[in-house]
């Protein structure tokens, strides 16, 4: 947990350098990986994967960061792609090439980055060294390449450890690639001049590795390790394009992409709206059994002994902004209030005659709670709903609107919306399968006092279901769009992915999945609403790119509260 | 009273290409000699060429000229620069929230004459600078609030005449008053939560004024160029490689604003700052922790300190205000 946590921290900080040395605010970590918006950022070179990441060398995850940050300012990833070639082995050799060209252009004054660069790299090299890519012939040749290339064009040595094991290969590579080496360092700063020779390269080697391959297959292999070394490196060592078929279609799963979208091209489909409704939970509660909750939820609270005035404080200080706010009277100096001239008169000694702008904090700003009310919530309803309450109420305190919502679906296993399906002959694809169901639990223009009943309708964990993420996060943000504060954040709590079992048979495991990372993207990209991750034991960095895991195995104190506040208003300039 | 010893016109011509060093044929009017007014030349001064024309263009041709771009770029140093050079004199008026009809335009006052109170009236700013020769500055316009700003919306105009309604009086501007700004938002208030207390500006004032220059962050060139000139000592090799590195550091926090990483980021003064205070303490990271560090929301501080190991390879400690890590 811990070494996750600090994980984590050091992709996030990573990822603001690589913001900030690109200028581009779209690029974020995921689960390690770079991303821009919704996609994996395709990062060619070998050493830049996240797979050789040694997990304890802050430096390595630094190097690479800044080697990816390089290389998406200095590269024109059109022209790189345009340029590239189709043999595999060769695209690989070029697309290390042009990384390589591009570590190479540090700008001044950034001892750091060429530094952490320089160390990721000797990293990798030593981590090939040591895991035995080098054994066999075609890691050998391409590793050597790598480290020529590498060595003339930043001009410092080989690493030492492997300059005896890869002295022979050298000596043979040195008479056909020491032109094109040359003119390699002569045009590093034009990717396109530059170009021409690393293809010259890149088909030299991708040419000998095809020699090497054809000896195995006429020898008729004994040396299956051999071939298999070759495919952990280009395996291990490929990271794929938008544009290559054959590749991308790993890349997709991997990522956990929809392939039934994929299939029929198509965007989201709902199949039927007929059955989805919204409903308000504690009108189908029992008055009596609604208090019997509201009751229990109070002596949850109270047990918990949480300082409610002094989290509305921190969630003032990290959410609201000064504004001017009227007068504030009988100060000791400011402006005169006329209408104490006459106390100057009768009461010399009585100094309390100004009056002063008075700015006070204002919340500009509207928070939507959306809670995942599908079945597997229900162990965990008590401590969110515990936690919602508390919020809700010290955001109160605090002048922020508040919203809470829910969604499930109002069947099991598709409901009406599959019998409907089953009985026009299960055409295929059909899109989301089910009957959704959002549920209103408190409304922006309530207040905490008029809402807290309807808020205990959360224990009714009967209702839950399964879960539509993704309209459920649509269906959120358009409530918060229609409201009139100027910062609308919408947390998500969730306790996993998306689950319909319905939609999952009749497309894919991944069709919600796709539409939810899809939605939030959208919204992100639009900055209308800031959408927030809350994982309930879980880490949501799939789909969210602010998230923040809770453990609520343990009961919310008022150190988990302190840091929700902190999160909640963590992006504050993002609105610009 | 300051005794009038002004000239009452620019008596001579002077090339903007020998003065300023830019490429231009233009000649601009000048006063020969100096005056209390007239700001103190800074030779070290760096003149943005673009910047530089447009406030040319406000001394040469009385045109309305607004400054605007972030804090630490040197707006209002820019425009006393230039008035510097040319012996013209200048006066700055800070705006704040605060400033009121009467301060700008004037007010009855009592005085004592031959032994006698009376109440006379005083003039202001605006119409003591009006018939005089002056280039007159408003400091951080858009904190002055939009109301009150109106005052000046009619001397906004070329040869917009100006009515002290106190007085039944009507003040011609002097042929060679010129009006100045220089503001850090463009009138459209706080819209980046970095400039509190700034006001939306009324668009029809804005309208008003002819040229609107753009002061924006300098090259990293430039920039190092003047932080050697303010802090001649470091220019030597080794010298030259830290104010290298600063810039750089520098640049990443404005881009790390930029992308909302950062709710704070370094100016040039900043920088000139950090390099100044690295002469007192001798030690950059120090020097870097009292200069902006300490500026810097405590959630930030990481970010800063990784910007920083971009810039010079060396790890910067953050200790927390509240606890201390290591100690886990």
């Amino acid at each position: 947990m811990n070494d996750s946590r600090e994980r984590a921290r050091r992709d996030a900080l990573c990822a603001a350098t690589v913001r900030a040395l690109t200028g581009d605010d779209a690029l974020h970590y995921r689960g390690g990986k770079l991303y821009r918006h919704l996609r994996p950022v395709p990062l060619h070179a070998p050493h830049l994967r996240g797979e050789h990441r040694e997990e304890d060398d802050a430096d390595s995850t630094r190097g690479a960061a800044d080697a990816s940050a390089l290389r998406i300012a200095h590269s024109d990833a059109a022209l790189h792609r345009e340029l590239a070639p189709g043999e595999p082995v060769a695209r690989m050799v070029f697309d290390m090439l042009e990384q390589l060209r591009c570590e190479t252009r540090v700008p001044s004054g950034m001892e750091g980055v060429k530094r952490n660069v320089r160390h990721r790299f000797d990293a990798w090299s030593l981590a090939c060294y040591e895991s035995g890519l080098l054994d066999s012939e075609i890691g050998l040749l391409i590793y050597t390449a790598a480290q020529m290339a590498q060595s003339r064009l930043s001009g410092r040595a080989v690493l030492e450890e492997t300059e005896g094991l890869i002295e022979a290969t050298r000596a043979a590579l040195a008479p056909s690639l020491g032109n094109a080496l040359a003119g390699m360092r002569r045009h590093r700063h034009d990717q396109r001049a530059y170009a021409v020779h690393a293809l010259e390269i890149a088909r030299t080697i991708g040419e000998m590795v095809q020699e090497v391959r054809h000896t195995f297959v006429e020898s008729d292999s004994s040396d299956d390790e051999e071939e298999d070394a070759a495919r952990t490196m280009l395996g291990t060592w490929f990271d794929t394009d938008d544009e290559h078929g054959e590749l991308e279609r790993l890349a997709l799963a991997a990522s956990g992409d929809s392939s039934a979208r994929e299939a029929t091209g198509e965007a989201y489909r709902i199949f039927t709206t007929r059955y989805d409704k919204t409903v308000r939970p504690s009108t189908l509660i029992r008055a009596a059994l609604l208090r019997e909750y509201r009751e229990r939820l109070d002596a949850l609270i109270a047990a918990r002994h949480i300082n409610v005035p002094r989290l509305a404080r921190m969630l003032q200080a990290s959410i609201t902004v000064p504004r001017r706010d009227g007068w504030s009277f009988g100060e000791e100096d400011g402006r005169i209030d006329g209408r104490r001239l006459a106390q100057v008169v009768a009461s010399p000694d009585e100094r309390r005659v100004f009056r002063r702008e008075r700015e006070r904090p204002h919340a500009d700003c509207a928070v939507g709670f959306l809670i995942d009310c599908s079945g597997s919530m229900k162990a965990s309803i008590e401590p969110v709903t515990v936690m919602i309450d508390v919020l809700v109420r010290a955001l109160g305190m605090a002048g922020v609107t508040t919203e809470v919502l829910g969604f499930t679906t109002g069947a099991w296993n598709g409901g009406r919306a599959k019998l409907d399906w089953l009985a026009k002959g299960r055409p295929k694809y059909p899109g989301r399968l089910n009957e959704a169901c959002n549920m209103i639990f408190k409304e922006g223009d309530a207040g905490w006092r008029a809402g807290r009943r309807d808020i205990a309708a959360l224990f009714k964990a009967d209702l839950f279901r399964e879960g539509i993420d993704g309209e459920a996060v649509d269906w959120a943000c358009s409530r918060l769009i229609a409201r009139d504060e100027a910062r609308r954040i919408l947390v998500v709590i969730s306790d996993g992915s998306p689950m319909d079992s319905a939609t999952a048979q009749a497309n894919d495991p991944n069709y919600l999945d796709q539409h939810l990372r899809e939605v939030v993207e959208k919204h992100e990209a639009s900055r209308a609403v800031e959408v927030l991750g809350l994982g309930v034991g879980l880490d949501l960095s799939t789909y969210y790119r602010h998230h923040f895991a809770v453990d609520l195995s343990v009961a919310p104190d008022m150190t988990l509260f302190a840091k929700l506040a902190a999160w909640l208003g963590a992006r504050r300039r993002r609105t610009t | 009273m300051m005794r009038d010893t002004w000239m009452d016109e620019p008596d001579r011509k002077v090339s903007v290409r020998s003065l300023f060093g830019i490429d231009t044929d233009l000649d601009v009017p000048a006063f020969s000699t100096r005056d209390p007014h007239v700001p103190e030349i800074d030779e070290a001064y760096r003149f943005n060429p673009e910047v530089t024309l447009a406030i040319l263009a406000g001394f040469a041709f009385n045109r309305r000229v607004m400054v605007q771009g972030l804090h630490g770029t040197g707006k209002s140093t820019h425009i006393e620069q230039v008035a510097a050079r040319l012996n013209w004199p200048c006066m700055r008026v800070n705006l704040d929230g605060h400033v009121s009809r009467l301060d700008l335009v004037g007010k009855d006052a009592i005085v004592v004459r031959d032994d006698v109170q009376i109440t006379e009236f005083q003039e202001g700013i605006v119409p003591w600078a009006l018939q005089r020769p002056v280039a007159l500055v408003f400091d951080e316009y858009d904190a002055g609030r939009p109301d009150v700003m109106f005052v000046i919306q009619r001397i906004l105009e070329r040869d917009g005449s100006f009515t002290l309604l106190d007085q039944n009086r009507v003040i011609q501007p002097h042929r060679f008053f010129r009006l100045f700004a220089t503001t850090n938002t463009i009138g459209l208030g706080n819209l980046n939560g970095m400039y509190h207390g700034t006001q939306m500006l009324n668009h029809a004032q804005i309208d008003r004024w002819n040229v609107v220059a753009t002061l924006n962050y300098l090259s990293r060139e430039e920039e190092a160029r003047i932080v050697l000139a303010r802090v001649p000592q470091l220019d030597d090799d080794a010298g030259r490689a830290l104010v290298d590195s600063m810039v750089s550091m520098a640049g990443l926090t404005r881009r790390g604003f930029a992308a909302g990483d950062l709710s704070t980021l370094m100016s040039p003064r900043t920088v000139i700052s950090w390099a100044e205070n690295r002469e007192v303490f001798r030690d950059t990271k120090l020097a870097l922790r009292l200069t902006f560090l300490n500026k810097c929301d405590e959630a930030e501080r990481p970010i800063v300190a990784e910007y920083f190991q971009r810039a010079f390879g060396e790890e910067l400690d953050t200790p927390s205000q509240w606890h201390d890590e290591s100690a886990r």
